[in-house]
């Protein structure tokens, strides 16, 4: 039977899990957060499991690596390690060029500076405030009664993108149900919400120092109208990495446990 | 991290049982009635009686010389306290108040009493954190901005609250940074005292610089003459100076020995030794004879294999220590095997004085105060921050930089970009660690260890 490895990250508002063998990824899933990470991990897992028709748990598993916010309650890992080195593995792993990498997770956002195996060279965070992350989409795309991919479309059709002031999400929040009001259009005031990310992406980016590549991983980098606008913003390349972006800290966390399984410390 | 049960570990009871004996004999001298008197009058005086549990906390899993050496530079923290305590009765006519960057010596030379303000903004967080954060909403609710380092507005909470002996005048300066300054303002008004200014240049280590500093320094005895009993004895300055150069022989020897590795010692060992006996005590005979024997400590420890004998991330930490989490060095010790080998409000230029003539020696008090730690950190052009930095890092062959990033402190947080672009540039690993230095609720022991775990573990590789 071939051997598996599993990397499982309990987030803030998914449970991810990716499975990896000696050669590829062999199976994903993505599952909402439940209010006990333990239980999304579980779900998160059994849905990529079933995916594999050899493996009947995640017990069969060579090493099990648990990632994201809610990590440390998930009590079947063999190993629970930050999501920060995770992600950089995993971005690393797909494109080694990748030396900036943002992670833009539900409730928080983190610049990593890497190296060409993905470890860390610096790092930067934001995980006291919702602005810059997810949850600061979700509350726009609610203000407009739109569904979050709506809402990343929406900007692109901008031609004079509003200015939005407010950097907190809540006081941001008020000033688009203003600009609403004043019938300003609403693709300008989403390309505008944009801009106000984009700017506080680039603000804890340049803390670790910028360098090429750059990436985005998490949620939010599934979101087209602010990758338009970073790469607009950027002096160096924005790499478009062909995976999806919010399984890359799940993938980290499945390369790491085949580094630690097959070499324990 | 399991913690050794300190409190009934012999070198632990052994320690506990010096320093009570200590702060017992205030019953003594100044007398039962007198001690009580004083601490209903200066009530901070009773957070000497937590000096055990912080001890405990220090000692942490320390063992062998290291564990020993931590119980003596507490013990002997205590004696320093207790002797300020004692004189705020024997010698209450002749207080005059400091600011940390005026020299003491001079003021210990004209016959006078000093007493450092600054001193219980240091010690309170690290004995009873709670009681100066009474202290510091008791400044804000009066006016100080809550924005100013939490260091003065304890200073100014407790004038505020009349718990500062009153002074005949204060002698205070334009350094460290404009909070502390303000906090003059406030305490001058508060107590009426007159108060003298020493001006540091901008460029202190220009001659020109220092020159301008030595006037400074006149015109300050002058003041000190006009408005306290005190004179001027040159002969009494010679000897402190004397007594100095010897006790930072000892120092300078103790910091070579600590480049080894594994150190020897480190931490708040270093630290508070040189916090207690170098800032606020420089020139006494107890403070060479404290040198003197952390240099045998030192010694030892090197035979018995190292403080640390595993050691294995040396760490250069910038900026003054977590006053709030003083025991982040014993945890992070046995959770990480670091050491703290050096630390920014150690580390000092230290001339030996030339006590040649009343101008040499006013010559380099002048240059150790104004090169000294906080004074060169905090003001100048910033090129002397970094000098000192990575000579240390360099010197001290540090494996990482902890920046502990005080929100309070304006000078530094102005100074954080270009600290991670030049240790970006040398691949020396940062950790900046945001919290604040008086307050725990700003960011609490826990927040720290936080930040220190994902650093250790994300950057460091532990």
């Amino acid at each position: 039977m071939p051997k598996y490895w599993a990397g499982c990250d309990v987030g803030s508002t998914t449970g991810k899990a990716v499975i990896i063998d000696d050669s590829k990824v062999v199976a994903t899933s993505l599952v909402p957060s439940t209010l006990d990470p333990e239980k999304t991990a579980l779900q998160a897992l059994k849905a990529a499991i079933d995916q594999v028709p050899d493996l009947e748990s995640h017990e069969a598993c060579e090493y099990l690596v648990g990632t994201g916010y809610g990590r440390l309650e998930v009590p079947f890992a063999n190993e629970n390690i930050s999501e920060i080195t995770c992600h950089a593995v995993g971005a690393c792993h797909l494109d080694p060029s990748i030396r900036t990498l943002v992670d833009i997770g539900g409730q928080d956002l983190k610049a990593i500076a890497t190296s060409e195996d993905g470890t860390v060279k610096e790092f930067a965070m934001n995980d006291k405030c919702a602005a810059g992350t997810g949850r600061f989409f979700e509350s726009m795309a609610r203000t407009f009664q739109i569904t979050l991919q709506e809402f990343s479309q929406l900007s692109l059709k901008s031609k004079n993108p509003t200015s939005i002031t407010a950097q907190c999400s809540v006081f941001a929040e008020s000033e688009v149900v203003s600009l609403i009001a004043k019938k300003t259009l609403p693709e300008d005031i989403a390309a505008g919400a944009q801009q106000a990310v984009a700017r506080r992406v680039l603000a804890m980016a340049r803390r670790v120092g910028i360098n090429p590549k750059f990436a985005i991983s998490g949620g939010c980098a599934k979101n087209e109208g602010l990758l338009k606008v970073l790469e607009k913003r950027l002096d160096v390349p924005l790499a478009r990495i062909d995976f999806d972006p919010q399984l890359i800290g799940a993938l980290g966390a499945a390369l790491m446990a085949k580094r630690r399984g097959s070499d324990p410390i | 991290m399991s913690i050794l049960p300190y409190k009934t570990d012999a070198t632990y009871l052994r320690w506990a049982a010096k320093n009570l004996l200590r702060i017992s004999f205030l019953g003594v001298d100044p007398g039962p009635v007198r001690i009580l008197q004083l601490l209903k009058r200066y009530p901070w005086v009773s957070a000497f009686l937590k000096v055990n549990k912080l001890m405990g906390r220090l000692m942490g899993n320390r063992r062998g010389v290291y564990r020993e050496v931590t119980g003596y530079i507490l013990n002997r923290f205590v004696d320093v306290f207790a002797d300020i305590t004692r004189d705020l009765d024997r010698y209450a006519d002749r207080i005059v108040w400091h600011e940390d960057l005026v020299p003491p010596e001079v003021i210990y030379a004209m016959g006078l009493n000093p007493f450092m303000v600054e001193m219980l903004g240091i010690v309170l967080p690290l004995v009873d954190v709670a009681q100066g954060e009474r202290l510091i909403d008791e400044a804000e609710n009066a006016g100080l901005p809550a924005d100013t380092c939490t260091l003065p507005r304890i200073s100014v909470g407790l004038g505020l609250k009349k718990h500062l002996p009153p002074p005949l005048c204060v002698v205070t300066s334009n350094s460290p940074c404009d909070g502390g300054m303000t906090s003059y303002a406030f305490l001058e008004e508060l107590y009426h005292a007159p108060t003298f200014r020493l001006d540091m240049p901008y460029r202190y280590k220009d001659p020109e610089g220092i020159a301008y500093y030595v006037k400074e320094m006149k015109k300050m005895i002058a003041f000190l003459e006009e408005h306290t009993p005190g004179r001027m004895d040159w002969d009494r300055l010679r000897a402190v100076c004397e007594e100095r150069n010897r006790a930072t022989a000892y120092e300078l020897e103790l910091w070579e020995l600590l480049r080894h590795k594994p150190a020897p010692l480190g931490s708040d060992v270093v630290f508070l030794g040189h916090l207690a006996f170098a800032l606020l005590q420089p020139g006494r005979p107890r403070s060479t004879q404290v040198f003197k024997q952390l240099l045998e400590f030192a010694k030892e420890s090197m035979r018995s294999g190292g403080g640390l004998p595993d050691e294995k991330y040396r760490v250069l930490l910038w900026n003054p220590p977590t006053l709030i989490f003083p025991e982040l060095f014993s945890w992070s010790e046995q959770e990480y095997r670091t050491t703290m080998v050096m630390d920014m409000l150690t580390f000092n230029r230290h001339p030996i004085i030339d006590t040649s003539t009343p101008d040499t020696m006013l010559h380099d008090l002048a240059q150790i105060f104004m090169q000294g730690p906080m004074a060169q950190h905090t003001r100048g052009p910033v090129e002397y921050f970094f000098e000192d930095l990575f000579f240390i890092h360099e010197h001290y062959s540090t494996d990482t930089i902890w920046m502990a990033g005080h929100i309070g402190c304006k000078n530094t947080q102005a100074l954080l970009g270009m600290m991670r672009e030049k240790c970006r540039r040398r691949d020396i690993p940062l950790l900046i660690i945001e919290y604040d230095l008086g307050d725990s609720r700003v960011v609490s022991a826990d927040g720290i260890k936080e930040q220190v775990t994902m650093f250790m573990k994300t950057v460091m590789g532990a």
